[in-house]
């Protein structure tokens, strides 16, 4: 489950209640294919969105108990940061070909669909494109890495206008 | 021996593999697609692998995916489980071209049996008894209309790439023919990629009889007795048991015998099953092999006390079989009922969704193979199965009883998820099913729309 939005006032009691009324809901909810929901009450606004299947949101879908953790351990996602993940399991590669300049560097202003990133599995590269647009935030995996389907592999942040 | 071997599968075989590798001292790998990544087998892996999305052709069937999944976590074998990859003979050749062990027969040898055409070919060759028909794909309607003819009527018309019960269909009278057949090709070329077809003729009161072998890289093999598969609906099997009640010890050891000479015969290693046909008159006729291990595997485990699953792990580690024919011992009697995610009442559409409750049974001589737990989702994406439900006894009729008891003790919910417990509670309870008088039309009969008013 993710919390995709939460914004206006802050008055405790106001976020207490309509939090509570949200988890009620999500319990309610449980079993049935209702992939969003929102409760609203003043200026206070939480929007769920479920995601049909039990996955952690921030990617790290590395679960199980003796799940291996080949990247980075997951930190929690700054507020209003996109996660860039990889497109199937693979070797990362930040490089067009050995030697070749970085696809991208932390800091770059990338556009959406800008390739920005390779993920070779049985010596096939994949491409990964950027499915935002946005500044480079952080790039968590190095070159050469090995990568499971959809781990985070950078953090992109909103370009201010 | 392996050090690690890596599960290309999910469900209920995935954790069986996981078990046995356990047992063996072998470390595991699990590999999951996104919804199975809260699975059983991933959490009971030494390791767990994130491959792809629900989509099989992303996840499990994803070579390049799997095979770097088990580069990466140092695996020197692959464990392929039932279908999926297990049958792919591309996957195997991949698996050897990257130093790990394919967990079954070579590729070549899959390849040959894996075609139901050659493999009636290949097993006429090695003199198995076979039904009249084509050993070789028929081309033209007109071809098809002159074997049918000459074998007479009813026939049946095979996807010669067919499996899991997809892809024949039984033409009954002659004016049927030429539409059977094209309909058949185009399955054929819809569903497996190749509309190659064959003929035989079809047995209306025949036994689904297969006959478990084992066969080592040395060229030795045993057989490990019979199944005996007739409750089916649509060619898919419901309820498996064995042995066979219908052989007699002259006949075990001759249907069994000509399974193993088979196999040898084509180069097989690895646990396979040969499958047969026997008549009312206790004549058997090869039908097909299955080059993997089965889901209804645990019936014969229970009445051999053989692991299957951890005799296929020695067998591609280049164990010769430590069993021999004389160490076979067939005791009692074993039944498996599939529980499937189904509503039985509703031509078994698959009720897929999340199980609120989820209780086996438990008791003497009951075993459940099973990945579900209560919370799990029984996931749209993939086959229905929930839950294998294993009984032995001493003989068939305390198997039945036990199998009822432990029927009534299995206790499945959750919104919209219906189970085929009830057919197997009404099947058990058919006099005729007591009596052992089942063929493999069993259901078609209406037997279970009259049971069920």
């Amino acid at each position: 489950m993710k919390e995709a939005e939460r914004e206006g006032s802050l008055d405790p009691e106001l976020v207490h209640q309509v939090w509570q009324e949200a988890r009620d809901l999500i319990k309610r909810l449980e079993g049935s294919t209702v992939s969003r929901l929102a409760v609203q009450a003043g200026d206070y606004r939480i929007e769920i969105e479920r995601s049909a299947t039990i996955v952690a949101a921030d990617g790290n879908a590395a679960t199980g108990a003796g799940a291996i953790t080949s990247g980075p351990a997951a930190k929690p996602p700054v507020e209003g940061r996109m996660p860039v993940v990889a497109p199937l399991l693979g070797t990362f590669y930040r490089s067009p070909q050995p030697g070749a300049k970085p696809f991208v560097e932390e800091g770059d202003v990338v556009d959406q669909g800008q390739p920005i990133a390779i993920v070779e599995a049985m010596k096939i590269m994949n491409q990964v494109a950027s499915e935002h647009s946005g500044r480079v935030a952080e790039i968590l995996v190095k070159d050469g890495d090995w990568v499971e389907f959809q781990q985070v592999l950078m953090y992109l942040e909103p370009v201010e206008a | 021996m392996f050090q690690k071997i890596l599960i290309a599968n999910r469900g209920e075989i995935g954790l069986r593999i996981a078990r046995a590798c356990r047992e063996l001292g072998i470390k595991s790998v699990a590999v999951y697609s996104t919804p199975d990544a809260e699975s059983a087998v991933v959490r009971f892996a030494d390791e767990a692998v994130h491959i792809g999305p629900a989509a099989t052709g992303r996840s499990y069937l994803h070579v390049p995916s799997i095979v770097g999944a088990a580069l990466k976590t140092g695996a020197d074998a692959i464990h392929p489980g039932y279908g999926f990859l297990s049958e792919d003979p591309y996957f195997a050749e991949i698996c050897a071209d990257s130093g790990i062990t394919f967990i079954g027969p070579r590729p070549e040898v899959m390849e040959r049996v894996g075609n139901k055409a050659t493999a009636r070919h290949l097993m006429q060759a090695a003199g198995l008894p076979l039904l009249p028909g084509t050993v070789d794909p028929v081309r033209t309607s007109d071809e098809a209309q002159d074997i049918a003819d000459s074998i007479g009527y009813p026939v049946i018309i095979k996807a010669a790439a067919g499996g899991g019960g997809r892809g024949m269909n039984v033409a009954w009278r002659r004016d049927e023919l030429v539409r059977t057949y094209q309909t058949t090709r185009a399955t054929a070329m819809a569903v497996f990629k190749d509309s190659a077809v064959y003929i035989e003729r079809y047995l209306e009161k025949a036994r689904h009889t297969e006959v478990q072998v084992l066969c080592d890289q040395y060229g030795n093999g045993i057989y490990l007795g019979e199944r005996d598969c007739s409750v089916q609906r649509r060619h898919q099997k419901l309820i498996e048991e064995g042995p066979s009640i219908h052989l007699d010890a002259a006949a075990r050891k001759a249907i069994g015998e000509a399974a193993v000479r088979g196999a040898l015969s084509v180069g097989y290693s690895s646990a396979g099953t040969m499958e047969f046909l026997l008549d009312e008159n206790g004549q058997f006729t090869f039908m097909e092999m299955n080059a993997r291990i089965q889901v209804e595997h645990p019936v014969t485990e229970m009445i051999t006390s053989v692991d299957l699953i951890q005799q296929q792990i020695r067998i591609a580690a280049n164990e010769p079989l430590a069993i021999t024919q004389a160490d076979v011992d067939i005791r009692g009697h074993a039944i498996e009922c599939r529980i499937n995610a189904e509503d039985p009442d509703n031509n078994f559409s698959p009720t897929p969704g999340r199980l609120d409750t989820y209780a086996p049974p438990g008791g003497p001589w009951t075993r459940v193979d099973s990945h579900c737990y209560p919370g799990w989702t029984v996931s749209p994406f993939y086959d229905s199965l929930i839950a294998k439900l294993i009984v032995w006894a001493p003989d068939r009729e305390a198997a039945i009883d036990r199998m009822q008891r432990a029927l009534a003790e299995f206790h499945i919910s959750g919104r919209g998820v219906k189970t085929t417990i009830p057919f197997h509670q009404r099947v058990l309870a058919h006099p005729t099913f007591r009596r052992g008088e089942i063929f493999t039309n069993f259901l078609e009969q209406g037997f279970y729309q009259q049971a069920a008013s």
